[in-house]
């Protein structure tokens, strides 16, 4: 028990010091971080930027004469109270763009990460298990050329030629336009269709990786003196393939499922920006682009928050399934 | 003597690297493209001038990658262009094992609380997720003028904490060996300890990191030119895809494939070199490096 004490502290500390840095660059951004919201007020009702300024301010709570000291006092409470601040872009509360866009980006997320990971295993295992073959050597350099695509160049490609070339894939979006959300099976079957897509160029590249650390891990364990025991206990090929080395194999990357899941709330920005698909990450390119500091910093947190649950998880499951690990 | 040093250091370094499959052509790759960043630009005149007489231009003799929408010629763009990929690529792993490096060697070194305020920062950069945090900073400086040091530096700063976490590992470990006791006990001053016993140790270490950092380098140092974030070198890959992408809505149409498809294969193809050397690197130096534990 003390052994979370101390972790949760630590990482309690860790997000302090990452949240207050994010504050600080963000807030030391060139420009009034109302002037987005002000320049569309003004145009709304057409009045002067003074003017407009002065009302951003208000919508947005921010005192241009107070120091980043109050700011900050202001942006701890808020964020202590589960307010992740406001956007001016969208002229709505930060809480508001999370709740419709994260469910998104972990449906997504889940299934990406579901796919890769059964797909990269089984493909890591057989490979370790045929070493010095051609089928041994042909996943291996297929693994190495699709590292060797960044995730978002693979959604060009997917957009590319799915859904601009053959058509069987939408351009982007959610879901389409024209039809009501519901739990009919035509919605449904459409949503998993809009998915696909931005799925697909982060699944693939994690697939990869997941059969390179798999087939490391598994030819690692083949050398080992248990498994010549066992060999030697006369146990079937097949059983000591599955219990003794796939089992031993998996158990860092199980840890480390947890912990890729955390990176990718928010390593997506490119992909769901590319499939104009409204997760996180698309709102994250978006508050960059239009320069949205509250939207910036709320979801920053929001991943920073991500990660270190994801971190917590990771060693907790590690102690779990691990025996040799003790939770000191 | 020297000469000496010279023939020991090709014999354990660069020897087992050219005689091993991997690290051969992933160096010849990645030679490829030094070549072209610093003859090419040089060979290959850049005719930057809109040609709406040639526009989409399929790959010919005249323009062996074709021309983009205002006909451009593609070749001249992605060899000039691959001198600011090259020279960010490298600077930003170089400046990322640098300070890895140092901080590592700190960490591992110092005891108490400088110890453990080290180790602090370490896992703040761990934590924060990098390519977010990047996109902010390059957010943070986006209306100045940076050049390929200072945008290097942007990038290196997200990608050096792992490999401080790693060389602090290491340094703990060397740290205990007799000879550094030995060191201190000559009354030797710490820098020497520091640079001259550890730092040997570390070398295909170091070595090792810096060419695995070529891959995150390169992604980080494209997707930064491709969402336009840097106002920077307009031949650089990350923004002749941007350009091709929504500016020039290559996607689009049919004409536009090879646009897409030479940018793209050039980007993953120094990517694929990077990660060929480096697994290469892995096979050749780390029974070595496991030796030194």
């Amino acid at each position: 028990m003390n052994y979370f004490i101390n972790k949760t502290l630590y990482l309690l500390i860790v997000f302090a010091i990452a949240i207050s840095g994010v504050f600080v660059l963000v807030n030391n951004m060139p420009g009034d971080p109302a002037y987005g919201l002000a320049v569309s007020i003004a145009q709304q009702r057409n009045m002067q930027i003074e003017q407009a300024l002065e009302i951003a301010h208000k919508m947005m709570g921010i005192d241009p004469h107070e120091s980043i000291f109050i700011r900050y006092g202001k942006f701890v409470s808020n964020l202590l109270k589960g307010n992740f601040g406001y956007s001016a872009f969208y002229n709505t509360s930060v809480n508001e763009i999370i709740a419709k866009s994260l469910p998104w980006s972990l449906f997504v997320i889940s299934l990406a990460t579901f796919l890769s990971f059964t797909i990269g295993i089984f493909l890591g295992a057989f490979a370790a298990q045929k070493r010095d073959t051609i089928i041994e050597g042909i996943i291996s350099t297929v693994s190495s050329i699709i590292q060797a695509i960044p995730p978002f160049i693979l959604a060009v490609l997917i957009l590319f030629v799915f859904s601009v070339r053959l058509k069987v894939l939408p351009l982007g979006g959610a879901y389409p336009v024209d039809i009501e959300p519901s739990f009919s099976l035509e919605f449904i079957s459409k949503i998993f269709l809009h998915a696909l897509g931005p799925m697909l160029a982060i699944a693939i590249p994690q697939m990869a990786s997941w059969t390179l650390s798999m087939r490391g891990n598994t030819s690692q364990i083949m050398e080992e003196d248990f498994i010549r025991f066992a060999e030697a206990r006369g146990l079937r090929d097949s059983v000591i393939a599955a219990k003794y080395v796939r089992n031993n194999a998996m158990l860092p990357l199980v840890a480390s499922l947890a912990i890729s899941v955390g990176y990718m709330l928010g390593g997506q920005t490119l992909v769901e920006s590319i499939f104009n698909y409204p997760g996180i990450g698309f709102y994250f390119g978006k508050a960059i682009a239009v320069r949205d500091f509250g939207l910036l910093t709320g979801l920053f947190t929001l991943i920073v928050i991500g990660v270190i649950l994801a971190t917590f998880i990771a060693d907790f499951v590690y102690a779990l399934i691990d025996p040799r690990v003790k939770l000191k | 003597m020297k000469k000496e040093n010279i023939a020991n250091f090709y014999y354990d370094y660069i020897q087992p690297l050219l005689t091993n499959k991997k690290s051969l052509i992933g160096l010849m790759i990645l030679l490829f493209y030094i070549l072209m960043a610093t003859i090419g630009p040089v060979v290959v005149p850049l005719d930057m001038n809109s040609n709406f007489a040639e526009r989409y231009q399929k790959p010919s003799l005249k323009h062996p990658f074709g021309t983009d929408y205002f006909g451009v010629d593609i070749f001249q763009q992605i060899v000039h262009g691959s001198r600011s990929v090259i020279s960010l690529t490298l600077l930003a792993s170089f400046f990322a094992v640098l300070i890895g490096t140092v901080i590592g060697v700190a960490r591992g070194y110092l005891e108490g609380i400088a110890g453990k305020i080290i180790d602090a920062i370490i896992m703040v950069f761990l934590v924060i997720p990098s390519f977010p945090a990047l996109l902010i900073l390059a957010a943070v400086f986006m209306n100045y003028d940076l050049n390929v040091v200072e945008i290097a530096l942007l990038v290196a700063v997200w990608l050096w904490a792992p490999l401080a976490k790693q060389i602090s590992a290491q340094v703990l470990s060397i740290k205990s060996k007799e000879f550094i006791e030995a060191s201190k006990m000559l009354n030797m001053p710490i820098s020497y300890i520091l640079f001259s016993d550890i730092a040997k140790l570390l070398i295909p270490y170091i070595f090792i990191n810096f060419v695995m950092q070529i891959k995150g380098a390169m992604e980080f140092s494209v997707g930064l030119m491709f969402l336009g974030l840097a106002k920077f070198d307009p031949t650089h890959w990350g923004v002749m895809l941007n350009y091709a992408l929504y500016q020039a809505g290559a996607l689009y149409t049919a004409k536009g494939f090879h646009y897409l498809f030479f940018i793209i294969l050039n980007i993953v193809l120094l990517i694929y070199g990077g990660i060929l050397l480096s697994q290469g690197v892995e096979e050749v130096f780390n029974p070595r490096l496991r030796g030194n534990e």
